[in-house]
């Protein structure tokens, strides 16, 4: 059914406490700033058969394939903590709050999210979730998906569900919360997500070792990751100018001053090619995000045993690195490079049955956002639960990978 | 319901169209009644339904064979493991398929470097740790019954366990795996790697009690063994004082291993069936502490003052491995230790957030009081998962009753409170009733959609986990002793 912009705007401004604005090409912006408000807008969009991109602060958009809407649904409304059980270490946020400002008021009780995501000034918890962001706490603190407990959720008819609920452990019903995390949108509309929380750290130490062998590196980072310290935090930042190994500890201090010492050790026993630094001040775990000043950017994800073969690879393809432990590697490439490198690394990753997807580029689409990566019939089944939480393909169609 | 057609079609399905396992008396197909009996139920052993069949399938295409068959006459099917699950998960459907998979029990790839071990689904919990222990490492979720359960029926429920508060559930620990949908088709959910693309189907899987699928082969991520263990062990005048003790630690930033609190019925219990030393008091606290031994002992050291300051007249710090083991055989033993100090008993398994501990336990008690029956508390303190146990008397007309009505009581109150239902045993048959008092109708119309999208005939362990409506005199929830644990063979965990 046609409807005009005009309608539409009406349409939106109809619905009590929701604001409107408008896109730079001319869309409509709903900007419902409830839970109800947002099940309004669904239904009256859902029935008219239209579409809608779901956005927050807009810092992944450029993520997985690209959508043409009718209609753009803007949760940024949605903020705030809603409820911080500091004693019971959870805490309820809407959609819409900025990373840091949620950061920042649970830091009052010297709690936090245990994750690292990329932009935490600007990027929302929303849209964090939805595609499933996390840095190098990962290896310590787990997974996002690890670290939800709840979620309010909004379907494409306007249904409103919750998922899950506020105590950390519960088996009750279908996880649909962990469904919702990395759904790129396209399952349903996160208002609400309930965390679980963990104590800040009360002593933590920066150790960094720079070199220009990656492969002292990346063996340094194996053999930590083995050791049983208390690391809170790793990367292995690898370009063709100069590589390094950041790690933060994270314990009692007179736990933490013998494990730098060994640290200092196993770096000495790299054969002197590893210069050492203690104690920096930077914020050296700010460096995935540098990697998206690239044209291009790749997410590839390797068995860690396999980190050191592929650090090579990507620098002799031209490449700039972030390595996680847990061999999640975050790529960048200059335009010029990046034509000739992506099918050698395609080649490579598929060599070390690895995962890759363009997270960054100027071309789109991808080939890789275009298929499924080759696991049994999961294709299939992903467009079931697709069409069974939103049949009209109204909210975000043909964002996820396979045009899902 | 099963014809001699379908059964000869399940035969084949499992001994090969020549039959050679079967005449090598290897059949995998089970379709008597005096041998059906052994799978009529699980752990809730009240519930007991016979299955029209059981199959021992040695293969994942022998379970896709199964389950094409089931979808092509539209028979109900049910998945096994060791049928230790305590609420009716593992229970047939009536004249439906059970899926055994005691045979498909084997370690299939230990990748130490990367941290991963990949299984059959039939493989025992505890063979896991066993084989990957020589290297260091053990496989984290450990339920009380980790000696007999399986891994596929870990991955069905979403097992937990004492250890789960510092090291998280089965969900933390399953990175993939091959599953048999309900249509027949083999399908690989997640990966080895770490953020496999699209939707999370492994996380939703998990814990679906059986209802999406058949898992045939699972990815688990295993964890470097601590350098340390330390287990504390302080007796309390109070649930209050003990439960203020959690609090305090977690407040001071600890993260333990694992905080549990038993109070004077069922620590009385299981010294009567362990022995494993308890003083007699009011509640007792175990609380085990792992990691470097530098940050342990300076940790405990802090605990140690948290429990004095609340009023412990007894500190235990266990001093070797096996006062370790002896506390804990203690604490698992709790539930089949009920048998000791009651007729029959029902557990429940509710959780709340942990702030509410005293005020929902002393709700339990005037409730307990109000009806004339006592209730032994065993609880996961650190993370607010109770089991209370509903002590009654069948024998005495109308006290079953009673109890039920109790037990469902509790699991509302911990609702009430902001918790949930099932911490870790899952809704099965036994708490679907309650489903409807957690979730509203559109959240379970939601859920209801991932179950068609995987199961669209309705299958896959139907009739279980979403409320029905109730049958007339249908009776749930107390625990029977099996036959087998009658005649002192099995033991309930």
């Amino acid at each position: 059914m046609a409807i005009g912009i005009v309608d539409l705007e009406q349409l939106v401004r109809s619905i009590p406490g929701t604001d409107c604005a408008r896109t730079e090409d001319g869309r409509v912006i709903a900007l419902p700033s409830t839970t109800e408000q947002v099940a309004a807008v669904m239904r009256s969009i859902n029935d008219l058969g239209m579409t809608v991109e779901i956005a927050g602060a807009g810092t992944k958009r450029g993520w997985a394939n690209p959508v043409r809407t009718d209609i753009v649904l803007n949760t940024r409304r949605l903020a705030g903590v809603v409820e911080h059980s500091w004693q019971d270490l959870t805490a309820t946020v809407g959609a819409g709050t900025p990373w840091a400002v949620m950061q920042n008021e649970l830091a009052q009780h010297s709690q936090f999210v245990a994750l690292d995501p990329l932009w935490p000034q600007q990027a929302r918890v929303g849209g964090i979730v939805a595609v499933n962001d996390s840095g190098a706490l990962r290896s310590s603190y787990g997974s996002l998906r690890d670290l939800i407990i709840g979620m309010t959720i909004v379907l494409a008819d306007g249904t409103i569900a919750k998922t899950g609920g506020k105590v950390v452990k519960n088996v009750a019903g279908y996880d649909l919360h962990k469904l919702m995390t990395g759904a790129f949108g396209t399952l349903g509309i996160i208002t609400e997500v309930t965390f679980r929380l963990h104590p800040l750290p009360a002593h933590t130490r920066m150790w960094s070792a720079a070199s220009r062998d990656p492969d002292v590196l990346a063996f340094l980072m194996m053999k930590v990751r083995e050791s049983r310290m208390n690391v809170r935090a790793m990367q292995l930042r690898a370009s063709m100018q100069a590589c390094a190994l950041d790690i933060e500890l994270a314990s009692l201090p007179e736990v933490v001053a013998p494990q730098i010492e060994r640290l200092n050790v196993l770096a000495r026993g790299c054969g002197g090619s590893c210069t050492v630094q203690e104690d920096l001040a930077t914020d050296l775990f700010g460096a995935r995000s540098h990697i998206f000043g690239h044209d291009v950017v790749v997410k590839l994800s390797v068995m860690p045993t396999a980190i050191t073969a592929m650090v090579r690879d990507v620098l002799q393809l031209g490449g700039t690195a972030v390595v996680q432990s847990s061999g999640i590697m975050t790529i960048g490439f200059r335009e010029s490079t990046a034509i000739n490198a992506l099918p050698y690394l395609q080649e490579y990753v598929e060599r070390a049955r690895g995962l890759m997807t363009v997270l960054q580029a100027r071309e789109r689409p991808h080939p890789e956002w275009a298929m499924l990566p080759p696991r049994m019939g999961t294709a299939d089944l992903m467009r079931r639960v697709k069409q069974q939480f939103d049949p009209k393909a109204t909210l975000n169609p043909g964002r996820l990978m396979g045009g899902i | 319901m099963l014809n001699a057609a379908i059964l000869n079609e399940l035969r084949a399905a499992v001994d090969g169209a020549d039959g050679v396992q079967a005449t090598r008396g290897l059949s995998g197909l089970i379709s008597t009644e005096s041998q059906l009996k052994t799978y009529e139920c699980d752990g809730l052993t009240n519930f007991r339904v016979m299955p029209g069949a059981v199959v021992l399938p040695r293969t994942a295409e022998q379970v896709q064979a199964i389950v094409k068959i089931c979808a092509k006459h539209k028979i109900p099917f049910v998945a096994r493991g060791s049928g230790t699950g305590l609420s009716g998960g593992a229970l047939p459907a009536e004249g439906g398929v059970v899926i055994s998979f005691s045979r498909m029990n084997h370690i299939l790839e230990i990748d130490i470097p990367n941290q991963r071990v990949i299984v059959e689904p039939g493989v025992i919990n505890q063979h896991v740790t066993d084989a990957v222990s020589a290297y260091g490492y053990f496989y984290a979720p450990d339920p009380s019954s980790q000696s007999v359960c399986t891994i596929g029926g870990n991955v069905a429920e979403n097992a937990g366990g004492a250890h789960c508060l510092k090291y998280g559930f089965t969900t933390t620990h399953v990175l993939g795996m091959d599953v048999v949908l309900p249509t027949g088709e083999l399908v690989t959910l997640g990966s080895a790697l770490p953020d496999a693309p699209g939707y999370d189907l492994t996380g939703v899987f998990v814990g679906s009690e059986g209802t999406l699928g058949v898992a045939t082969r699972i990815i688990l991520r295993i964890v470097e063994r601590p350098e340390t263990v330390q287990v504390l062990l302080a007796a309390f005048d109070s649930i209050a004082q003990a439960g203020q003790t959690v609090s305090d630690v977690i407040a001071a930033g600890m993260l333990p291993a694992a905080m549990e609190i038993m109070d004077r019925l069922s620590a009385h219990a299981s010294e009567q069936a362990a022995h494993p030393n308890y003083p007699v008091c009011e509640a007792l606290l175990l609380i085990e502490l792992d990691g470097l031994p530098a940050e342990v002992s300076a940790q405990m050291a802090s605990v140690n003052e948290f429990c004095k300051k609340n009023g412990a007249w007894e500190i235990r710090l266990a001093q070797t491995a096996e006062e370790r083991g002896l506390i804990w055989k203690g604490r698992k033993a709790a539930f089949a230790a009920m048998g000791r100090i009651s007729p029959n008993y029902i557990v429940q398994d509710g959780v709340i957030p942990r702030t509410a501990l005293p005020e929902v336990l002393e709700k339990i008690g005037h409730m307990a009081s109000e009806v004339n029956l006592r209730v032994a508390n065993v609880f996961h303190a650190g993370d607010g998962n109770l089991h209370p146990m509903v002590l009654y008397d069948q024998a005495i007309p109308g006290q079953e009753e009673i109890a039920l009505d109790l037990s469902y009581r509790i699991l509302y109150l911990c609702v009430d409170h902001g918790g949930s239902i099932t911490g870790e045993h899952g809704i099965g048959k036994e708490k679907q009733q309650a489903m409807g008092y957690m979730f509203t109708e559109p959240d379970l119309e939601t859920m209801q959609r991932v179950r068609h999208a995987f199961d669209p005939e309705n299958i896959a362990n139907p009739d279980k986990v979403f409320p029905r409506t109730k049958l007339c005199g249908e009776k749930t929830g107390p625990y029977t002793p099996h036959p087998l644990e009658k005649a002192g063979v099995a033991e309930f965990f």
